[in-house]
């Protein structure tokens, strides 16, 4: 056995480990949990779900007596949590569901609930750890119901009361949300809601009343599979109907913009015609909103990502392509100025934006519309956005607005006394900010604006 | 027995019982609602993968990866 190798994330479920073999992801299966590994198999209960595009499908790739390997289809990039918009999380929490209904009908349970089982792939939520299965025995209480709660019910409840930044929330609590903490951030009223009185505020008072309770074999509680499925049906009903309240902060971003029509073509057809020839296989909108941009060149690129710091626009993006059935593009959440941590165990148990970035390799970057909040908002110098780029970029369209872009000239008037600490931000400067790490392929306006489009090529 | 590689919440698992019975009510609640309004007319019918708890095994083929 090669643990060496092994994924930082995968080391808390003892029934196998995720490790990469000569940079291919596969899953190993210890003896441990061989017989639920040929039962699930045998049973066909494994091909149903990858069949319905449900569960990562997999190959069996080598077996001994000593472990059995499968390699999953590989997924391009792993979007965590606390990166979804409002509507992929309540996906990844009805996904959750549909399959630990699925599998108590045949006889299985989810044995984990965790957020991070689910990742979005193909314009959908899929589930990822093939041994999160066991056997379900007879009367037993779901026990991957607390951290199902945890993990979605909670967060998607205080997104609802608070705003869809407490999604973000996830970041800090690797384990989820406790329920205490739940109960206690949840506005009163919530107690009258009889889903949210069970689920959450009578489940907080239980947990504390039995959390010195240490002889917690001893007392298994008991729950038939009738009343487990009217848990599991409840929760699902629920958490479909769930809304934000809260209004979009761009919205129809594109109309109160300063692009006229034809401004809006051109730049377009330029972004076109210069992504052709690159030919990317990944290719990756910084700041994209809802994929706009991104939707000129799709059927020209095989995979590609979508991110915004507005998780609205992302959502919106998200629902386009469930309905256009767009499976090459992939929208997250991202603040620039702050890209998610890797967090958890040694900081690498969940991977950085930048590291997840770097690995995804993608050919083409863009940032359009982007670079004025950077240098404006975030008061970060040119230098510094150039080698952020860098970092995993290889060629680089990105779009400058100059000093006369009414966008431009609104950020600039918001700094009053402050604004002539913000001359360098020329034309001038940003090239010559960039050409530290990037050479000048091709420069061009766009017709109808105050904006220029570069093409940079990592040096 | 389970690998018990997280702890589960014994409150959680009691609790489990209660939960059960008030999501029993509510859903017998909804199945009468759900009757007396498709009675009427009154249900739209949508098609959306996350629609309904049940995973559809006949339209399996359908979404098939490829």
């Amino acid at each position: 056995m090669s643990q060496n190798k092994a994924h930082q994330a995968s080391f808390r479920d003892p029934s196998g480990y995720v490790f990469y073999d000569k940079g291919k992801l596969r899953r190993a299966i210890n003896p441990i949990y061989f017989e639920q590994y040929h039962k699930l198999t045998d049973s066909g209960f494994f091909s149903s779900l990858i069949q319905k595009g449900l569960l990562i499908s997999h190959k069996e790739t080598s077996a001994s007596e000593e472990q059995i390997v499968i390699t999953p289809d590989p997924i391009p990039f792993i979007t965590n949590p606390y990166e979804w918009s409002f509507e992929q999380y309540k996906h990844a929490a009805l996904l959750t569901l549909q399959i630990q209904k699925f599998a108590l009908s045949k006889g299985f349970i989810l044995k984990d609930a965790s957020a991070y089982n689910v990742t979005f792939h193909r314009g959908r939520p899929v589930f990822l750890d093939t041994l999160s299965f066991d056997f379900y025995e007879e009367d037993s209480p779901w026990r991957a119901y607390k951290q199902f709660v945890m993990h979605f019910l909670g967060p998607l409840v205080l997104a609802k009361y608070h705003g869809t930044d407490m999604l973000k929330m996830m970041q800090t609590h690797i384990d989820g949300i406790p329920v205490q903490l739940l109960s206690s951030l949840l506005p009163g009223r919530t107690k009258l809601n009889p889903v949210l009185y069970t689920n959450i505020h009578l489940l907080a008072k239980l947990e504390g009343k039995h959390k010195d309770d240490y002889k917690a074999e001893t007392k298994m509680a008991k729950l038939s599979k009738k009343a487990q499925n009217n848990i599991l049906e409840s929760l699902f009903n629920y958490i479909r109907k769930l809304e934000l309240k809260e209004d979009t902060e761009w919205g129809n971003y594109y109309d109160k913009t300063n692009y006229d029509k034809e401004a809006f073509e051109a730049k377009r057809a330029l972004i076109k015609k210069w992504v052709k020839p690159l030919s990317p296989q990944r290719l990756i909108d910084m700041g994209g909103n809802d994929g706009t941009f991104a939707r000129a060149i799709s059927k020209d690129v095989p995979h590609i990502i979508v991110t915004d710091i507005d998780a609205k626009a992302v959502e919106q993006n998200y629902k386009q392509i469930r309905e256009n059935e767009e499976m090459n593009m992939l929208p997250f959440v991202c603040d620039v100025l702050q890209p998610a941590p890797g967090i958890g165990f040694n900081n690498t148990e969940r991977e950085s934006l930048l590291k997840r970035l770097a690995d995804y390799d993608p050919e083409v970057t863009m940032a359009l519309a982007l670079i004025h909040h950077i240098t404006l908002s975030g008061n970060v110098p040119f230098e510094k956005s150039a080698e952020f780029f860098a970092s995993f970029s290889n060629m680089l369209i990105i779009e400058f607005p100059k000093r006369s872009d009414s966008w431009v000239e609104s950020l600039l008037v918001r700094k009053r006394e402050f604004i002539n600490h913000f001359d360098f931000y020329n034309e001038e400067a940003f090239e010559q900010g960039y050409s530290k790490f990037f050479s000048l392929e091709k420069k061009q306006a766009i017709p109808g604006t105050e904006r220029l489009l570069y093409l940079f090529k990592k040096r | 027995m389970y690998f018990l590689y997280f702890d589960p919440g014994l409150g959680a698992m009691i609790a489990q019982a209660v939960i059960a019975a008030a999501a029993g009510v509510l859903l017998f609640s909804k199945n009468v609602m759900y009757k007396l309004k498709s009675f009427f007319g009154l249900i739209k019918e949508e098609d959306d993968s996350f629609d309904s708890i049940d995973i559809d095994e006949q339209e399996a083929e359908k979404d098939e990866p490829k």
